[in-house]
């Protein structure tokens, strides 16, 4: 499993087999529960495009390298509505960027800056949202810091708080370097406390 | 008013008129991360990191 932010996918191009660049990543879409990465939706290239109502669904990516989503042909992409919900793709909400985050316990941990996603590097794999990036609050003791917060394989999300079990403290990193370790950790010790 | 009084209001009212629609442009264009509420888990159980 390969480690990236999330920002560095977005405007990402897409390109097909054949070398033609049809599309670039608007948003990622994952499930609220599960925390699958579902797909993308797409803008057109050229500084005037603007979204399209083609969506990418991630079975139908051939590869997420470095510097372009491979996909195999156009015939690859769908309606956008028919790929996700309507309400997700309608913008009435749902941008996980700027949500806070909030453990059971009811404490704010801070406010989401970037989503970080493993993601298989065989074809057909899995992609999966596993943390996020926070602007940590008081309650992490280094309030502003740039931290990266494991996530549980159960999330649970919404546009506005994203809920995270209190022991995800003990498990923030400072870099990507050593955040699939913490997120290993992190996951043992919960399979361990059920 | 003389002509060139004109000209520089011509010219501030276009680029303004230019911003505007970069900024409309790139708000459209802005990608974000969003939550799907209708998809559910599709692995079993387990870590995937």
């Amino acid at each position: 499993m390969r480690l990236m932010r999330a920002s560095e996918i977005i405007k990402r191009p897409v390109v097909t087999m054949r070398g033609d660049d049809i599309a670039q990543v608007k948003d990622i879409v994952y499930a609220a529960h599960g925390g699958a990465v579902g797909g993308f939706t797409l803008a057109g290239r050229g500084m005037f495009a603007g979204p399209m109502k083609l969506g990418l669904s991630w079975h139908a990516v051939v590869a997420l390298g470095a510097d372009a989503v491979m996909i195999s042909d156009e015939s690859a992409l769908e309606a956008t509505s028919v790929v996700f919900d309507a309400a997700v793709t309608g913008r009435g909400g749902g941008d996980v960027i700027g949500s806070q985050v909030l453990t059971d316990s009811g404490v704010d941990l801070g406010l989401v800056i970037d989503v970080i996603i493993a993601a298989s590097e065989t074809v057909g794999g899995q992609c999966d949202v596993v943390g996020y990036e926070i602007e940590a609050s008081e309650a992490l003791g280094t309030k502003g810091t740039k931290l990266l917060i494991p996530l549980p394989d159960t999330i649970a999300a919404s546009a506005e708080h994203l809920m995270v079990p209190a022991s995800a403290r003990d498990f923030v990193s400072h870099d990507l370097a050593g955040f699939g370790a913490a997120v290993t950790a992190f996951r043992a010790q919960l399979d361990g406390a059920v | 008013m003389q002509w060139w009084v004109w000209l520089v209001v011509a010219l501030v009212v276009i680029a303004m008129l230019v911003v505007a629609v970069l900024a409309v442009q790139a708000r459209r264009r802005r990608g974000g991360v969003l939550v799907d509420r209708s998809r559910r888990a599709n692995r079993p159980t387990g870590g995937s990191a």
